[in-house]
């Protein structure tokens, strides 16, 4: 269902200037952005602490707040070491190339409708509108590899260069069954365009997370994957590989990484949020005024990085063989098969909630055939070859 | 020889000599307080007692410092009986003897500590106080008498009419009331008093020098030989902690010292200070003396035995054999004649062991050509040279204040312990102090007296040998350079 | 060699997800319980009379120490943390430290000198901090040991509590 082209020469209300709106929005959601990215640097610490009993960072300002910021001045003070025979151009490149196309993923992310102050209208609450903007978060999505394999090339570091490799390997081969599973939703909701796919869900109350599970499921698994999350963290993985791709890095190149990693995460929480909880909606209320879509759709998104960081501290890491296998042979056919099915339902104009006993009904059959255990020699011979 | 029986076996010994000291020689640990091999035995103690059987009789409990040996005696000095006699003596010894080895200096040095410890018992079964006497009475400046803790073994006294025979202490009162005293409470004199402090068994007779000062089992012990006479006794060094040194004890050698030392060496202490030393070496700079690199200050002392003329040589009689062998050498090559510095005969000469010469190895120096020389000739002879090497420990005190009106066209090369600033002065290199170094003297009547490394020399100074071997060197090689030059 | 023979997971175990939801569970349960964190500065430690803390010597109530300098801490300490050197005093016990030096940073807190010493002159108090910008600070001189005994009250009580049932239990024997 396409939405209405936002008009911007509306006669009963006022409006900024076009580049003033755009800058004040950027401004915000970017502060925004980077300030979540921050903070869950110490979420991260806080959750992993109370997860072991612990009470975690709490001498830096109320409750640890200021933790991030002496975080960020004490980067800011190290040595910043470029190793020998590093390339240097590169070098300096990969954290950039890390951090800004995370960064860029949240223009598009409506976090609201159209916001209305009295006589004042401002449009939806996203920076760009674009319409195609599912695709736009895919290309960024692939271009957020180019970091991690940089770094690990340009360090002249064979632990580097082989966590570089690995999370490259691992991010392309997870991104086919997230965007597979995007495609699903797309087909659901009939756009391409992020404020229309969240918009539709809000007013049929449907959310693909119903109509659509194992799509969910499959994108929940992928975006950890291509965030480089645990149980995925094989672009890290301290006690293989040291510190991964960025063993070599120092300073503040150093914390462009993380802030592209964390980045990331708040991306892909809005992304899911928008895909299939639904955006900024409540069920069973149909119009929301902005200032109640925003909260929730904030209140969704925390529940997705609480998420990232509960599994983190909850799973063991995948080994690599099984990562592969996990990859190809159960989520790219079940991506696949559930597109099919989606693109049935919807050729045949059935009703959505059919959807979810249809992928049922074909998936365990689907299950029971291949879901066999592999015989036990097979797969040791498996693992002498990734080991 | 007499031939007596020790635990079953019949080992010869020498009939002159009472029966401990066969015992001793025969590896009896037998103890005794009373007893020492210097002086002549009393048997005050009793703590020396074994068991003795003459002939087919019943065997006998006897004194064994005070028992000649016979032939055909036998003697068992660890049997059960010999054992519990020594017992109770200890025990009565102990009545009275305060039970303060953490404060008593002689702890860790104390025959009645040691024989408590092996052979006392735990508690005491007096009820009555002890004794309570004098804690802290001074003997004169050099001895320190705490009354509580002697045991009455009367070797203070012995050793006051036998060794140095001027009678001073007595065994005054009666009974239980005994105490040492001297007359009068007069202080002591004479200067063989700090044998005392040595031949005291327990910690009553202390050094008032030493006493307090130091744990003895924190002393190194190195051997060594006195410096402070042409004696040269026999003597242990001993050092705190590698650093400071803390006291001189004689060590017995029956060629020179027996068991005995006078005051003046025991307490040459300040002598061996480690404050004030010359440390590395000095070099003239454009005024002042600089401190330099050692290897500097030999290359510049080259510099001025290679110029024309003869250096004068005067050693200090602290010279070793060793050490006046490479400067005879090295005086050789230089075409010079060497001295060694004699300073005159001084008053504490006495009939026991001082002999009023204060060049330890005058006879050692005389014998390698050295000539002796006293500090007034020395002094011309300098100031009539255009250059001059003054060498060997104390050097520059011996030559004293003359030194400095020397003329500062002689260039002058000092090896001291101590800096030496007069205008002359070229460079100057340290030397260690005779408790620093090995080396011999040859003493007045010929014997050799080792010297040994009781501490090492301070940062930055060679062994004498060494300096002058590099000096010699460092000569050969200017001497081949000028010559392809 | 070991043979160890893998589990044989179960069709739900197979599926990975509910395991994981599990495990999640286990993880969320463990976010509720009580904390177990010390605040260390503002918590400290709590000491008893067991505490074998810094050793520390003892000052009787007239302001004189009780160390006769005898050196027996000295000997017996195994990490060689003790200097002492004696001088004379007036007072009765004839003897008192002129140097009473512990390196801190030697120190093992084993409590020997505890044990050794005579007097009970040094003993093994609850402090236990220990931190400074130079060696040489850590190196403590006697002012810096000097303890009241009325501070050091408990640990002493435990040292002859324990010197009686040591001096019982080897009489009896």
């Amino acid at each position: 269902m396409p939405v209405e082209a936002v008009t911007l020469a509306d006669t009963t209300t006022k409006e900024l200037p076009l580049l003033v709106l755009w800058l004040f929005k950027a401004g915000l959601i970017y502060g925004g952005l980077l300030g979540t990215a921050a903070l869950m640097t110490l979420a991260e610490r806080k959750v992993s602490a109370w997860i072991q009993y612990r009470i975690g960072p709490n001498r830096v300002g109320p409750w640890g707040l200021l933790q991030p910021l002496a975080d960020g001045v004490k980067f800011i003070f190290k040595e910043e070491v470029v190793p020998d025979g590093a390339n240097p151009l590169m070098f300096r490149l990969a954290p950039i190339l890390s951090a800004v196309p995370a960064m860029l993923a949240i223009a598009v992310i409506p976090f609201a409708g159209e916001v209305k102050i009295g006589d004042w209208s401002f449009g939806t609450l996203s920076i760009a509108n674009l319409d195609i903007s599912v695709l736009y978060v895919g290309a960024l999505t692939g271009l957020s590899v180019y970091g991690v394999i940089l770094g690990g090339w340009s360090s002249n570091s064979k632990y580097s260069l082989l966590g570089g490799l690995r999370a490259s390997a691992q991010m392309i081969s997870y991104e086919l069954t997230l965007l597979l599973a995007v495609l699903s939703v797309v087909l659901m909701n009939g756009s391409l365009d992020l404020r229309a796919i969240a918009a539709d869900q809000a007013s049929t109350g449907m959310w693909n997370a119903i109509v659509q599970p194992v799509a969910f499921v499959l994108f929940v698994i992928a975006m950890f994957a291509e965030t480089n999350r645990h149980p995925f963290d094989f672009a890290e993985c301290e006690p293989e590989l040291v510190g991964g791709f960025h063993t070599e890095y120092s300073s503040m190149k150093f914390a462009l990484f993380f802030l592209g990693e964390y980045c990331a995460m708040v991306v892909m929480a809005c992304l899911a949020t928008t895909f299939f909880l639904g955006g900024g909606a409540l069920p069973f209320i149909a119009e929301l005024a902005w200032y109640v879509e925003l909260p929730v759709f904030c209140a969704k998104a925390s529940s997705f990085l609480f998420l990232f960081l509960w599994v983190r501290w909850t799973l063991p890491r995948f080994r690599y063989d099984q990562l592969m296998t996990l990859g190809w042979q159960v989520m790219l056919p079940l991506a696949l098969v559930n597109l099919f099915v989606t693109g049935a339902v919807v050729a045949l104009g059935w009703h959505p909630l059919l959807m979810p006993l249809l992928a049922i009904a074909v998936l365990v059959p689907f299950a029971l055939l291949f879901g066999r255990p592999r015989p036990r020699s097979e797969s040791l011979t498996h693992e002498g070859a990734a080991g | 020889m007499t031939t007596i029986q020790i635990n079953g076996k019949d080992v010869e010994v020498d009939p002159k000599q009472p029966l401990i000291h066969a015992l001793h020689t025969n590896g009896c640990d037998v103890p005794m307080y009373c007893y020492h091999p210097g002086l002549s035995p009393v048997g005050s103690c009793r703590i020396c007692q074994v068991e003795v059987q003459q002939g087919e009789g019943p065997s006998r409990v006897v004194v064994s410092c005070r028992t000649p040996v016979a032939d055909g005696m036998r003697v068992f000095p660890d049997s059960e009986k010999a054992h519990d006699v020594r017992r109770e003596c200890l025990e009565f010894l102990l009545k009275n003897h305060p039970l303060d080895c953490p404060i008593c200096d002689k702890a860790g040095e104390c025959d009645l500590q040691d024989y408590s410890f092996a052979e006392g018992q735990g508690e005491g079964r007096s009820v009555e106080p002890r004794r309570k006497l004098e804690k802290r009475k001074s003997l004169g400046d050099v001895i320190v008498l705490d009354e509580e803790r002697c045991i009455l073994c009367s070797r203070c006294v012995r050793f006051m009419e036998e060794v140095p025979k001027t009678p001073q202490l007595t065994v005054a009162d009666l009974g239980a009331r005994s105490v040492i005293a001297t007359f009068m409470d007069r202080p002591l004199t004479g200067k063989y008093q700090g044998n005392l402090a040595d031949v005291c068994p327990v910690g009553a007779l202390t050094l008032s020098a030493f006493r307090f000062q130091a744990r003895v089992w924190n002393l190194t012990k190195t051997t060594g030989t006195c410096g402070e006479c042409s004696r040269g006794c026999s003597v242990t060094t001993e050092v705190l902690r590698g650093g400071e040194l803390k006291r001189f004890r004689p060590r017995y050698n029956a060629d020179v010292n027996t068991w005995w030392m006078c005051d003046v060496g025991r307490f040459a202490i300040e002598e061996h200070s480690l404050e004030g030393r010359l440390v590395g070496a000095l070099v003239r700079g454009s005024r002042e003396l600089e401190p330099a690199d050692p290897f500097d200050a030999i290359d510049r002392a080259a510099d001025v035995f290679t110029a024309p003329g003869h250096p004068v040589v005067i050693a200090s009689p602290w010279l070793t054999v060793e050490e006046g062998e490479r400067l005879r050498d090295l005086a050789e090559a230089l075409g010079s004649e060497v001295h060694f510095l004699s300073p005159p005969a001084n008053d504490l000469a006495d009939d026991l062991l001082h002999t009023g010469d204060p060049c330890p190895n005058r006879r050692g120096l005389e014998g390698l050509g050295f000539s002796p020389i006293d500090a007034e000739a020395a002094l011309e002879l300098l100031s009539g040279a255009t250059s001059a090497l003054i060498c060997g420990e104390r050097i520059g005190a011996l030559l004293g204040e003359g030194l400095g009106e020397l003329p500062e066209k002689l260039r002058l090369v000092v090896l001291d312990t101590m800096p030496l600033d007069v205008p002359a002065v070229r460079a100057e290199l340290g030397v260690p102090s005779s408790i620093e170094r090995t080396g011999t003297w040859i003493n007045v009547d010929g014997h050799a007296g080792k010297l040994g490394i009781a501490r090492s020399a301070p940062p930055g100074v060679a062994p004498l040998v060494q300096t002058l071997d590099d000096l010699v060197a460092r000569l050969s090689t200017t001497a081949t350079a000028g010559g392809e030059r | 060699m070991v043979i160890v023979k893998r589990k044989e997971l179960s069709f739900w175990e197979r599926l990975y997800l509910p395991e994981v939801v599990r495990g999640l569970s286990v993880t969320m349960r463990a976010i509720f319980r009580r904390k177990i964190t010390r605040q260390y500065p503002e918590e400290p430690l709590a000491t008893n009379e067991v505490t074998r803390g810094q050793p520390r010597l003892a000052v009787n109530e007239d302001d004189t120490i009780r160390c006769v300098s005898c050196g027996l801490c000295e000997i017996a300490c195994p990490a060689y943390a003790i200097t002492i050197d004696g001088q004379e005093t007036d007072r009765f016990i004839e003897r008192e430290p002129e140097r009473f030096d512990i390196d801190m940073l030697r120190c093992i807190l084993c409590g020997f000198c505890e044990e050794a010493c005579p007097k009970d002159a040094i003993f093994m108090s609850e402090e236990l901090e220990l931190a400074d910008f130079s060696r040489e600070a850590l190196v403590y001189d006697i002012e810096k040991l000097k303890r009241p005994i009325s501070a050091l009250q408990r640990r002493s009580d435990y040292v002859y509590k324990l010197n009686d049932r040591w001096h019982s239990s080897s009489s009896t024997s």
